[in-house]
């Protein structure tokens, strides 16, 4: 019996019993005061079929997760097996393909034993999934039977439903706990394992980045070079200082625009316009850049006398970023304006001050925490992000200040670094996780500062 | 009050001089002020136009570019099945072994000798590499064509497309224009782009493979990260005491709507593909990846929902005798439901247009059918935007931008649909 | 019209889109003299305090008619700087509102804007002078350079009244400047109204009469949009002639 038809059928279990534990509960009889059935009848239903059901399902899961290590073992034992290769890719290859031989997804095996030790195959899924069935069905059973003898006139199923429930919610919350702890577990997990390759020193000062190690041990002269300062360097380059450079005065004076020019009308078209421009995929302003914005840099660079401008330039894919990044500290700023409460600018008003002047004197000195916060949220972004890099910034690692040449980032590295056919073990795959660590870190910290600011600045008008 | 008394006098002269606003000083001064002031102001409305304008030259590239993908030329090839070297009985065409006769025979070359018979020694060149698709399925439509000659509409290669539609070297204009005299080419909409999967030849490649990959993952995604977005945001809005645990929890999820989407693509390959040996490539991982990343999103908008509903509604609720759950389920979740979905579609739209954490776990294989299940490999729509824009084929310029075209509809009509659901049950207590 | 009215205003009526906030109100505002507006909350006299030097132009809905006369001068006429006229039509608020500056900064900063003084020393005399009329000199002169924000609430509503004071305006505005303070406060900022009144044209709005009959001169009364009763703030208090005006002076409503 297939996983998925055990599944419909415990559900089906589950609906019968909530029905007739219902059926049954509303029969109770309608007693007034203390006499009246504690719970309505659905909560009745949802106890039995919540015991149906759980139970059941907990153990199919774990089932599912343990029974293909128990049928391959079984596999394993058989005689057929004996002769089988020892060395391990095509040991594997050849168990791969038996069980598709077995559960009917290939008609036949590029390798003659796979045919031979399909039967097996099918015997132990056969067996393991009997196994499986039948404990399931029989939890299912005995956790309705259990249940159902409980429905009484007195009995609290609401309690114990909703008690459930909150176990539920708290579960559900909890995963965001299991979530940061697996992104810094395994960051730091596969990191480690690449300090032990390469000294952490090397990685933060060195300035040398190749890392072509070699694919096999006899290889020579690619022990590859893990200094990532040019990375460093490239993703601030990119993301700090270009796209900011185009995102905060666009960004900021289009929020001052909006917020205190514009009529309501105009307010009302321009937003959603400017939110579209946050909605549009990073891939998108990627190709953008590589194929629109990059050439035509580098042709006007060429105009301009630079000879060694770059078609993949920081500055192709730190102007576009900065476009993607402008509805983002736009927001940031709106909101910030929106803080600074409506007295200081009637104060400034009223002495006589022109808008402008208000604007630049009181209201954004007045504001400038917030905005500064939102320009961190907005760095932290800018830094963290890949396709537009990986499109348009090129792959070699330059130390440069010209923003016509291409640089490299932490990003476009890890991309880089991972897509490749590698062994996962390698100094060249793992790199991508120190990386990844460094990035983590950056943007946490980032997060953290500017949520800081930010709160601590609307704390201060509230 | 001798404190305030002391300070009475004034020092200064008792009758004042009025500033003269009128002289010509101050006249200057305000002029200057007020140049100022316009100047600002213009600032202001530059940084909006231009904000404005590049999302409208990006859009107007794209457009430009993309809608010539979703045209094809075709050439209408006469086939002189007798005069090919394809060996073919009509009669094997009809058994049950016609798929197999079909895969025997050479219908690639028998295309090719057609081509060159029609067209010249360069005759090949001019058909795409899958035009002997179209033959093949020309023939199983009705073997009888066989031994007969017949015209079919087969895809004109990238170079002849590409002339069709303006702008090719002078000499495929050349070749194109030898073509268009012979009155075969019609340039039509491109069906195959919206049905077919991805290919090696411009003229053959389609995004429903990778369509189907986006859905399927997106369906994981959904399923995973709404109900415990909404359960987690009810138990922090409603339930959570004040504790450290809650605390942390609360900013574990802050931050993780702040990590950036590639760091869910090292988690994915790290805990997904090698710690629990899910199936590389697959929906069923990119989903689960951008389930974690989408959860923070739907949790932290549905919080904000959940915090708007007023507490006397609570209170009403409580009052009656409903138990927590009770007030919770019957009255604050239908309550907040509409601004949770519309933090959940705007999440979901993210999660649609993501590209770099699938990248990570492998969802950039080449994918020339689409996907059966969540196990099979797949890829997804920014991907294969991403990997055909690697393409050095000119053909897949136009291919690229359609394809953004496609993403980028979805992506407005959900942003849309959100912008409409906020604004028709944003309401205000 | 006598040449002695610093402010006149004939026929004023204030909309707020469709709805009429004020009602066709007819005033004169002397110099070296306090003129209070009372009346219930919500009567308008605050809304009409505003179109004295046009801060209701912030406020995109709103429409004045009628004149409003500023030395002869109609403030709403075209060729009228808002601008110039706000700097010589000064306000001090309700809530007390110095910018997040520092205390030189906030009186310093409507001196800077107008270009009232040439270089550092002539700046410094300002606000040095701004603030003993204040009353506030005493108090922060060794502490300039905090920020105005960290002052009590009755050291910073002087420290707006200095604010206003510094750019040498003609006619001071106050919007129940006392309502956020306590008595003690209030007490300090009557005594200095009292003294800034032989320089100024001073109007101020109040919910409290004995404020009013403290302070003013001259009194008017508004209620639900429209100016009831207008005359000598004795007058009003011992003998008003409208029925209305002598409710609300003994309490009956308000």
């Amino acid at each position: 019996m297939s996983l998925l038809a055990i599944l419909f059928l415990v559900l089906g279990l589950g609906l019968i019993s909530w029905i007739s534990a219902r059926m049954r509960a509303s029969r109770f009889v309608r007693g007034v005061g203390s006499d009246r059935p504690h719970s309505l009848p659905s909560y009745h239903g949802w106890y039995v079929g919540l015991w149906v059901t759980i139970p059941a399902l907990l153990f199919l899961a774990v089932w599912a997760s343990v029974s293909p290590g128990l049928i391959s073992q079984a596999v394993l034992a058989t005689p057929g097996a004996a002769n089988l290769p020892a060395f391990g890719m095509e040991r594997a290859a050849v168990l791969s393909e038996a069980r598709a031989i077995a559960t009917g997804a290939v008609h036949g095996g590029f390798h003659a034993q796979a045919a031979s030790l399909a039967p097996a195959y099918r015997t132990a899924i056969m067996h393991y999934g009997l196994i499986g069935a039948a404990v399931t069905l029989i939890l299912a059973f005995a956790g309705g039977a259990f249940a159902f003898t409980k429905v009484r006139s007195d009995f609290r199923a609401r309690t114990r439903v909703e008690r459930l429930v909150m176990g539920a919610l708290l579960i559900a919350s909890l995963i965001a706990i299991l979530t940061t702890i697996g992104i810094f577990g395994s960051l730091v997990f596969e990191s480690w394992r690449f300090f032990n390759m390469v000294s952490p020193l090397e990685f933060l000062f060195g300035t040398q980045w190749s890392p072509q190690t070699a694919i096999r041990a006899d290889q020579v002269g690619s022990s590859g070079a893990f200094g990532a300062v040019a990375l460093f360097w490239g993703t601030i380059f990119i993301g700090a200082i270009i796209a900011m450079i185009v995102a905060i005065p666009l960004g900021l004076m289009s929020a001052v625009y909006l917020t205190q020019y514009a009529k309501p009308s105009t307010r009302r078209w321009v937003k959603p316009i400017l939110e579209i421009l946050a909605g549009v995929p990073t891939v998108v302003y990627g190709y953008f850049a590589a194929l629109t914005v990059a050439p035509a840099l580098r042709d006007f660079a060429v105009m301009i006398g630079i000879s060694n401008a770059s078609s993949e330039s920081a500055l192709a894919a730190g102007i576009v970023m900065g476009v993607m990044i402008i509805p983002f500290v736009s927001s940031m700023a709106d909101d910030s304006i929106a803080a600074v409460p409506q007295s200081m600018r009637d104060g400034s008003l009223a002495m006589g001050a022109t808008p402008s002047e208000t604007i630049r004197k009181v209201l954004l000195p007045a504001a400038l925490p917030g905005v500064v916060g939102g320009v961190l949220l907005a760095v932290s972004r800018a830094i963290g992000e890949t396709m537009i890099v990986v499109m348009a910034a090129g792959l070699a690692a330059n130390l440069t200040l010209n923003p016509f040449a291409s640089v490299t980032t932490v990003t476009t590295q890890i991309v880089q670094l991972l897509t490749g056919d590698q062994e996962f073990e390698s100094a060249k795959t793992l790199a991508a996780f120190a990386l990844g660590l460094v990035l983590f870190i950056v943007t946490l910290l980032l997060n953290i500062v500017a949520l800081r600011v930010v709160k601590k600045y609307r704390e201060a008008y509230d | 009050m001798t404190e305030l008394a002391a300070m009475t006098p004034v020092p200064t002269a008792p009758k004042r001089i009025p500033t003269d606003w009128k002289s010509d000083l101050m006249q200057r001064r305000i002029r200057k002020r007020y140049a100022s002031e316009r100047r600002f102001r213009f600032i202001g409305l530059a940084a909006v136009s231009l904000s404005v304008a590049f999302l409208a030259f990006l859009l107007i590239t794209m457009i430009g570019n993309g809608a010539r993908g979703f045209t094809q030329t075709d050439i209408r090839l006469p086939v002189n099945f007798a005069q090919t070297s394809l060996m073919l009985d009509p009669t094997a065409l009809t058994g049950p072994n016609a798929e197999a006769a079909l895969a025997a025979a050479n219908i690639q070359g028998a295309t090719e000798e057609a081509a060159v018979a029609a067209f010249g020694p360069d005759g090949a060149d001019y058909i795409s590499d899958g035009a002997w698709l179209s033959v093949r399925a020309a023939i199983r439509k009705d073997p009888a064509i066989l031994g007969k000659t017949v015209d079919i509409a087969v895809p004109a290669s990238t170079h002849i497309d590409i002339a069709a539609k303006n702008g090719a070297d002078p000499e495929i204009r050349a070749a194109y224009q030898k073509l268009e005299a012979t009155g075969r080419l019609s340039t039509g909409f491109n069906l195959n782009f919206l049905t077919g999967s991805n290919s090696n030849d411009p003229t053959l490649v389609g995004i429903w493979g990778a369509f189907k990959g986006s859905l399927l993952t997106m369906i994981v995604t959904l399923l995973l990260a709404f109900p415990i977005g909404v359960l987690a945001a009810l138990y922090l809005e409603e339930y959570a005491p004040r504790n450290r645990w809650t605390d942390l929890i609360e900013v574990s999820i802050n931050n993780l709507a702040a990590v950036p989407s590639i760091i869910f693509g090292l988690l994915g390959l790290a805990v997904f593909l090698n710690v629990m040996h899910l199936p590389r490539s697959a929906a069923l991982v990119g989903g689960l990846t951008l389930a974690l990343m989408t959860m923070p999103v739907i949790v932290i908008a549905g919080r904000n929902a959940i915090k708007s509903v007023p507490p006397s509604i609570r209170d009403a609720a409580l009052g009656i005798g409903a138990s927590p759950v009770q007030v919770v389920f019957h009255h604050v979740l239908p309550l907040a439901l509409p601004g949770i979905l519309t933090g959940t579609i705007i999440g979901m739209a993210r999660a649609l247009g993501e590209t770099a954490p699938l990248l990570m776990i492998g969802m950039r294989a080449f994918i020339p059918a689409p996907p059966a299940g969540i196990t099979d490999p797949a890829t997804v729509l920014p991907v294969q935007i991403y990997l055909w824009a690697d393409e050095v084929s000119r053909g897949f310029v136009e291919k690229t931008s359609a394809a953004i075209i496609v993403l980028l509809v979805f992506l407005l009509s959900m942003n849309g649909l959100a912008i409409y659901l906020r604004n028709k049950f944003e309401q205000r207590w | 019209m006598t040449t002695n009215h610093k402010m006149i205003a004939r026929d004023v009526s204030v909309f707020y889109g469709d709805k009429k906030a004020i009602d066709s109100v007819s005033i004169d505002v002397d110099m070296e003299n306090v003129t209070a507006f009372i009346g219930p909350s919500g009567c308008g006299k605050s809304t009409f305090l505003r179109t004295l030097n046009r801060m209701n132009d912030t406020i995109s809905i709103a429409r004045v008619e009628g004149t409003i006369e500023l030395d002869g001068e109609d403030i709403y006429a075209s060729g009228m700087d808002v601008v110039q006229l706000r700097a010589r039509v000064g306000m001090v608020f309700q809530k007390p509102n110095p910018f997040p500056k520092s205390i030189y900064e906030n009186v310093a900063y409507g001196p800077r804007i107008h270009g009232l003084a040439a270089g550092k020393p002539e700046m410094d005399q300002v606000v040095e002078k701004s603030l003993r009329r204040a009353g506030l000199w005493d108090e922060v002169k060794d502490r300039l350079q905090d920020s105005g924000t960290a002052l009590s609430g009755g050291q910073q509503q002087r420290l707006c009244i200095a604010r206003a004071i510094a750019v040498d305006p003609e006619v001071i505005l106050m919007d129940e400047p006392c309502s956020a303070l306590d008595p003690i406060a209030t007490a300090k900022i009557e005594e200095l109204i009292h003294e800034l009144r032989g320089r100024y044209a001073i109007v101020i709005v109040t919910h409290n009469m004995q404020q009013a009959a403290r302070v003013s001169q001259r009194t008017a009364f508004f209620h639900l949009g429209t100016l009831v009763e207008y005359g000598e703030t004795s007058e009003i208090f011992t003998n008003p002639r409208q029925e209305k005006t002598k409710d609300y002076i003994t309490g009956r409503y308000g």
